[in-house]
């Protein structure tokens, strides 16, 4: 049996190398996506005209109160985050369920900000008038860009190893410094009330 | 095959985001019935009930009287804050009439009187061409203050004694003292006091009395009425 030395193989790569270093796209489109909740989200806050309320929830004292709480719960779901992502990464010993810990923490704490958001944005709109407000402003839509990049960029395999670490510490800062300029300046003026 | 689980997560706040945003919409155009919508523009847009004609009768009201009748608008205090927490409002309501503070406790305030009609709703209006539009329900009165250059919806809750609204006016050293004060109901105080028209963080009274100490000299802060 004589072998066509010009025959296609199959084993070969195909003209599209398939097992190459990520292309641009795996970068860019959640990058534009970020780019554009965070920018979509500012803008909402500015042209919309704040309502000034929007519902309350029964047993606070206000609506800010309702979302101090709400927001403290997303920060503690957060620190777990942090926690399990080292454990993941494998920088402190953690249990075999670690895994499943950081995915359902972290859709918890996103889904408790959620409703803070619609709030701020709703009620009060995209705000400069001091620093802690500016801040918080800016950081707050860019919370919500740079987590919707970390979700796309799970969907992507081989990613080099720095890029989940990098970005989900700038998500998981961003919700700090959000959550410093607002529910600890909160409980800081007006007391830990509900 | 890629992980889905992201995108779900996405999807669902997503889905939440505009559940949530719905359902505050349909809370605005539902402003009259639950009083917690507090935006002047969305009460002027829509005509609501409780929008009666300046010339007109009271609607909803069987015997249009000029004065609002006293069992309409029970004598009461309320003090509360405004949404977004930088500032307090307080109203003070006694036969009709109402008095109003809005203090953000550093350098802006406004002191607000007006009509309170016997539907509730009230239009109050201070100086510089501020002005307080709220409408009772039950034991809060919510609404907005427009302080010119911004807007600050309010709600305030009915305070019992010692939370409430206070003033101290006096000349001490020459200067003329004029401070005031709202007392939530948490306790908390915010107040300003005016030298000689400069505005200043107030200190503290002491709510039971209403005794408070400017530049070294006793003051005593009365609760205002109308």
């Amino acid at each position: 049996m004589t072998v066509d030395p010009n025959a296609a193989t199959q084993n070969f790569p195909p003209p599209g190398p398939a097992p190459r270093r990520p292309g641009a796209a795996t970068y860019l489109v959640p990058a534009l996506v970020a780019g554009a909740v965070a920018v979509g989200l500012g803008v909402y806050g500015n042209v919309h005209d704040p309502e000034g309320t929007a519902f309350n929830l029964a047993g606070f004292s206000s609506t800010s109160a309702v979302k101090s709480w709400l927001a403290t719960t997303a920060m503690g779901f957060a620190v777990v985050q942090l926690v399990s992502a080292l454990m993941l990464y494998g920088r402190i010993p953690g249990p075999s369920w670690s895994g499943v810990l950081h995915r359902w923490s972290g859709r918890i704490a996103f889904l408790v900000a959620v409703p803070v958001a619609v709030h701020c944005l709703y009620a009060l709109g995209y705000q400069t008038y001091e620093p802690r407000v500016l801040w918080h402003s800016v950081l707050g839509c860019f919370f919500f860009g740079a987590f919707s990049a970390k979700m796309l960029l799970l969907r992507s395999e081989r990613l080099p190893g720095w890029v989940l670490p990098i970005v989900g510490g700038l998500v998981f800062s961003a919700l700090t410094v959000v959550w410093l300029t607002s529910a600890l300046w909160f409980f800081r003026t007006f007391g830990v009330t509900t | 095959m890629k992980r889905s689980g992201p995108l779900f997560t996405l999807l669902a706040g997503l889905l939440l985001a505009l559940f949530m945003l719905s359902l505050n919409v349909t809370e605005g155009a539902r402003s009259t019935s639950t009083g917690s919508e507090s935006s002047g523009d969305a009460v002027s847009a829509s005509p609501t009930p409780t929008a009666s004609p300046p010339s007109g009768k009271p609607s909803a009201s069987p015997s249009p009287s000029p004065s609002p009748s006293k069992t309409a608008v029970p004598n009461a205090d309320y003090a509360g804050r405004t949404d977004d927490d930088s500032s307090a409002v307080a109203v003070t309501l006694r036969d009709g009439k109402a008095v109003a503070y809005f203090c953000d406790g550093k350098d802006q305030e406004s002191w607000l009187k007006g009509d309170v009609k016997a539907d509730g709703s009230m239009r109050l209006t201070g100086q510089n061409g501020n002005v307080l539009t709220g409408e009772l329900k039950g034991k809060r009165i919510s609404g907005t203050v427009d302080m010119g250059q911004r807007k600050y919806g309010f709600t305030a809750d009915k305070a019992v004694k010692p939370s409430g609204l206070y003033r101290a006016t006096a000349t001490v050293r020459g200067a003329e003292v004029d401070g005031g004060w709202i007392v939530l109901p948490s306790g908390q105080q915010v107040g300003i006091l005016n030298r000689a028209g400069k505005p200043s963080p107030a200190p503290r009274i002491d709510p039971e009395t209403g005794a408070v100490t400017v530049d070294g000299q006793k003051l005593t802060a009365e609760p205002v009425t109308p």
